[in-house]
């Protein structure tokens, strides 16, 4: 086991290798390279994440049994939610969603919600849900990381993107002062109470895997803005029978029916999934939930190989 | 190459005549024809063939996607770019190891370097590169710097196989097999190394020999992979010829179609029929479809047992010997193949 110095110091090495401020997603941001198109895909994704929090921490204080735990988490649902409406980080997440050019309604709507992004917000959810307070709470300590990138983010916009409006930075700023304090009740909580090696080291795993649930968001974000098209190493064959295509690869093919056959032949390389998506959502008005099962399909597809990307 | 963990059937050398590029062209002809999309031109080592450039671009006219299976150090970077020309799609090539000492124990000769030379022109040529390297208990604990080669070589895949004891490799199973242990690490800096990065995309399953299940062998035998030996004969797998009292037939004589449909030996296991108990009524028999024949035969003398890798067998008991030895550690030197008769 380790002592309480050498344990708090495991837990930042969490941080310092896997937090998403290393996600080449967030490198663009800051550096200033993001179009507007990604920066809005980022902003009306992240909101799902933001929708997630309360409930998260909803779940959090349902298993705290003492009082003065309580007293204290309670308080992030109110900095969620505000004290009246149009208060809290939830709205000034839908500010800063006005300020890069986005409906709110919309964003509320959580229609543009990538399906990967959605995947990866429900598995921190039910994270939290099936494992006990120690962990849960470890989980929620890339808040000890968050002080720092919200400060980057604001200086990156006010140099980068100054046609974001100033007021839409509220939310990143409220967050440089509730980050450090919050994580630092949960980084207290976390090292009084983990009292064995293996509570340290599931505390650990726990940090970890929200980092790779925060990467694995941003990964979704990306790759909604990449240009996807078909391997070089492809060799296509027309099914006359069944319409259908088969994509030969090396020691792999890959059955592609009519629907996703229409999806293929958008991909040259020059839209980007959003676009497809997008193309495909008003070619089909009438099927529900066309995009998000667009980027669905061509997640699914490159992993096996059928499709290389550029961006 | 001389490798110790080779599964290639004991006699292979001793292979009398093989077609010519005519007969082949026909044979793939007929293969697109019953549906086969795939053509893996493996051996021994396929290179070491003059006409190989004929039969890959009598495979490609066929409408099939030829890959070469190689251990890359016969074929100079000129006559790997002729293949591809001809029309070579994909390229895999076997590693013993990273290190080169290690790489020469194993393999019986110094290759280490042309193979990495070979890996890096298939980069250049912008052909695919499957990397493939037999696990055992001298290597496996070097599979991070195995998945560390794959990405700087940009291989597409890396397949960290476990070595299969057949033909020379059950001689050398006590010095090869691994234990548990071994398995287990490896298996987590699988696990981390995929989460890392979607790239190369990593196989590794547990050995059978400790996965308590067996595998499901080419698929199910006669189900979804036809084998054409240099002479021309249709088998199920490489080396399902050694199993006795099986018949199988000639390509050039009764034509593909006959050989995969007909053929009293591709008959002889296809399907369930055949299954003795315990896998007659398993629930699993369509996953592993009664795991590997040559595997029950090598190790009980006969093919149609229940295959000893599973824990339902009857003789799981010779598995578990075998598991126990591995675990006991006990030395044993690597003998090469061909040594003992050289």
């Amino acid at each position: 086991m380790w002592n309480r110095e050498e344990f708090e110091q495991r837990m930042r090495r969490v941080g310092k290798e896997r937090y998403h401020d290393k996600h080449p997603f967030n490198l663009r941001m800051h550096d200033g390279t993001l179009s507007r198109e990604e920066l809005q895909t980022w902003v009306r994704n992240r909101y799902y994440y933001q929708t997630r929090i309360p409930l998260k921490d909803g779940l959090i204080l349902a298993k705290a049994s003492d009082p003065a735990f309580r007293r204290e988490w309670v308080h992030r649902l109110l900095d969620h939610d505000g004290q009246e409406p149009g208060e809290g980080g939830l709205a000034q997440w839908l500010d800063l969603a006005s300020a890069v050019g986005l409906e709110r309604t919309e964003v509320v709507s959580l229609r543009g919600v990538l399906p990967g992004v959605r995947a990866a917000c429900d598995d921190y959810v039910r994270f939290v849900e099936s494992n006990d307070l120690l962990a849960s709470v470890a989980a929620s300590l890339t808040e000890m990381f968050a002080g720092d990138i919200m400060r980057r983010r604001i200086a990156a916009f006010e140099e980068h993107y100054p046609w974001v409006q100033t007021e839409g930075l509220r939310y990143f700023q409220s967050r440089t002062q509730q980050a450090p304090k919050d994580a630092a009740f949960g980084l207290r909580f976390v090292l009084e109470h983990a009292r064995s090696a293996d509570e340290q080291s599931r505390c650990v795993s726990a940090l970890e895997r929200k980092c790779e649930i925060l990467w694995r968001l941003l990964d979704a974000v990306e790759a909604a803005g990449r240009c996807p098209r078909i391997s070089r190493h492809a060799q296509l064959r027309n099914e006359p029978s069944t319409e259908q295509i088969l994509v030969v690869l090396p020691e792999r093919a890959v059955r592609i029916n009519t629907s996703g056959r229409e999806i293929l032949e958008l991909c040259d390389g020059a839209r980007s999934a959003s676009e497809i998506a997008r193309t495909l959502g008003s070619r089909h008005p009438e099927i529900e939930q066309v995009e998000s099962d667009v980027h669905h399909f061509l997640e699914q597809i490159e992993h096996v190989g059928v499709l290389e990307v550029a961006s | 190459m001389r490798c110790a963990y080779c599964s290639n059937p004991l006699n292979y050398r001793e292979i009398p005549e093989t077609l010519d590029a005519a007969a082949w062209q026909r044979i793939f002809r007929e293969a697109a024809e019953l549906g086969c999309v795939h053509v893996g031109l493996t051996g021994g080592e396929p290179t070491v063939r003059r006409d190989l450039p004929d039969l890959v671009a009598a495979a490609a006219k066929a409408g099939l996607y030829p890959h070469l299976v190689t251990a890359g150090t016969p074929l100079d970077r000129a006559g790997l770019g002729h293949l591809q020309d001809v029309g070579l799609r994909s390229v895999q090539l076997s590693l013993q190891d990273v290190d080169s000492a290690t790489a020469e124990r194993i393999a019986g000769v110094r290759v280490l370097e042309a193979k990495l030379a070979f890996a890096a022109w298939t980069r250049e040529l912008g052909l695919p590169l499957i990397l493939n390297v037999v696990l055992h208990r001298h290597n496996l604990s070097r599979v991070s710097e195995f998945i560390a080669l794959a990405r700087a070589l940009a291989a597409s895949r890396l397949e960290l196989a476990n070595a299969q004891y057949h033909g020379w490799a059950l001689r050398n199973r006590t010095a090869l097999l691994p234990t548990r242990g071994q398995l287990e690490d490896a298996a987590q800096v699988v696990a981390e190394a995929r989460k890392g990065s979607a790239s190369p995309e990593i196989l590794f399953v547990l050995p059978d020999y400790w996965s308590d299940r067996p595998k499901p062998c080419m698929g199910g035998w006669a189900r979804k992979t036809i084998v054409v030996t240099p002479s021309g004969v249709v088998l199920p797998c490489h080396a399902a010829a050694e199993l006795p009292g099986l018949t199988f037939w000639r390509a050039d004589e009764r034509g593909l179609a006959a050989c995969w449909a007909d053929a009293p030996g591709m008959q002889a296991f296809r399907g369930d029929a055949w299954m003795p108990e315990p896998c007659r009524s398993c629930p699993e028999r369509g996953r592993d479809f009664g795991g590997c024949r040559c595997q029950s035969f090598a190790l009980l003398g006969d093919p149609a047992a229940t295959d000893p890798t599973c824990a339902k067998a009857p003789r799981h008991d010779v598995v578990l010997a075998a598991r126990a030895d591995a675990e006991g550690g006990m030395a044993q030197p690597i003998a090469l193949r061909g040594a003992a008769t050289a």
